[in-house]
């Protein structure tokens, strides 16, 4: 069993969401880089929810960069999602690079469905 | 807090598996020592990317270790991240893809104090120190500036994203 699982949930069927778990760092950013071109490559909305995720380092935020500016040349959108309770090690690294308008991280699964849904097909 | 903590010494090869481990000796080490949860959550941070540069930019191939040691004293815990690499390089030696270049921004702005030591051929050296007791955040002392560039590395003079 994968104790920092990176799955795909295509339920919400134009939005594909990109679930982290756990802690992550450079041993797990190339399957979540891997996760990102799969959900990339569905061609809609992608939300990628940091929920669940207890630790990300400044690798994962490259990889989370390298998605973002991609869906933004294909004209797809993009929304990172936390939940009501951010654990530090996924809350001061967010703050202290000021990242969360960039990204940008929003909260709640929901929420971010539906504002990665709004800008999807508005390519700049 | 009446005895200090012995000192730890881990010495592993050099590769990304190796980072989760160090952070959970880290963990146990803090633990003992009754650090704060978020200066604690600091420490994985800036410890993890000080171990992270030393397997992205020390050596060349798979060949080389990396060392961490953990010193409590009655001020705080001190960890020295080393390697005995190619020495401070401006260029990752093996990235793929590139490394966003965070890691020493981030370092500076989570601990108390912080040094940085090497040369050409005679590897790297991070020393950062946690206090027990913070009398401020070292994010305000020390802010990460900047933004994403263009090339999808940080670069420290943007003001918005490329």
């Amino acid at each position: 069993m994968d104790a920092n699982p990176i799955v795909l949930d295509e339920t919400a069927g134009d939005v594909v969401v990109v679930v982290v778990e756990g802690e992550h760092d450079i041993y797990t950013a190339p399957t979540l880089r891997e996760r990102l071109d799969e959900a990339l490559g569905r061609g809609g909305g992608i939300v990628v929810d940091l929920t669940a995720a207890t630790f990300v380092d400044s690798s994962v935020l490259g990889a989370l960069l390298d998605a973002r500016r991609r869906a933004i040349e294909a004209g797809q959108g993009y929304v990172v999602c936390v939940g009501d309770a951010v654990e530090p090690g996924v809350q001061r690294i967010l703050d202290i690079t000021g990242l969360v308008p960039v990204l940008p991280v929003i909260q709640g699964r929901e929420e971010a469905i539906t504002a990665a849904r709004s800008t999807n097909g508005t390519s700049e | 807090m009446t005895t200090p903590a012995p000192e730890v010494l881990l010495t592993m090869p050099a590769r990304p598996e190796g980072v989760g481990v160090v952070r959970q000796a880290l963990a146990g080490m803090a633990d003992a020592l009754d650090f704060d949860p978020t200066v604690l959550a600091d420490m994985k941070m800036a410890v993890t990317e000080a171990c992270t540069n030393v397997v992205v930019h020390a050596y060349d191939e798979d060949a080389g270790m990396l060392e961490v040691e953990m010193l409590a004293d009655e001020n705080g815990l001190t960890i020295v991240v080393r390697d005995h690499g190619a020495g401070i390089q401006p260029r990752p030696a093996r990235s793929e893809p590139p490394a966003l270049g965070l890691g020493l921004p981030l370092i500076a702005a989570l601990s108390d104090a912080f040094e940085l030591k090497g040369s050409a051929g005679h590897g790297t050296e991070v020393r950062m120190t946690f206090a027990y007791s913070r009398s401020a955040d070292p994010a305000t002392q020390n802010p990460v500036t900047g933004n994403v560039g263009a090339d999808g590395r940080w670069d420290p003079d943007a003001d918005s994203p490329a």
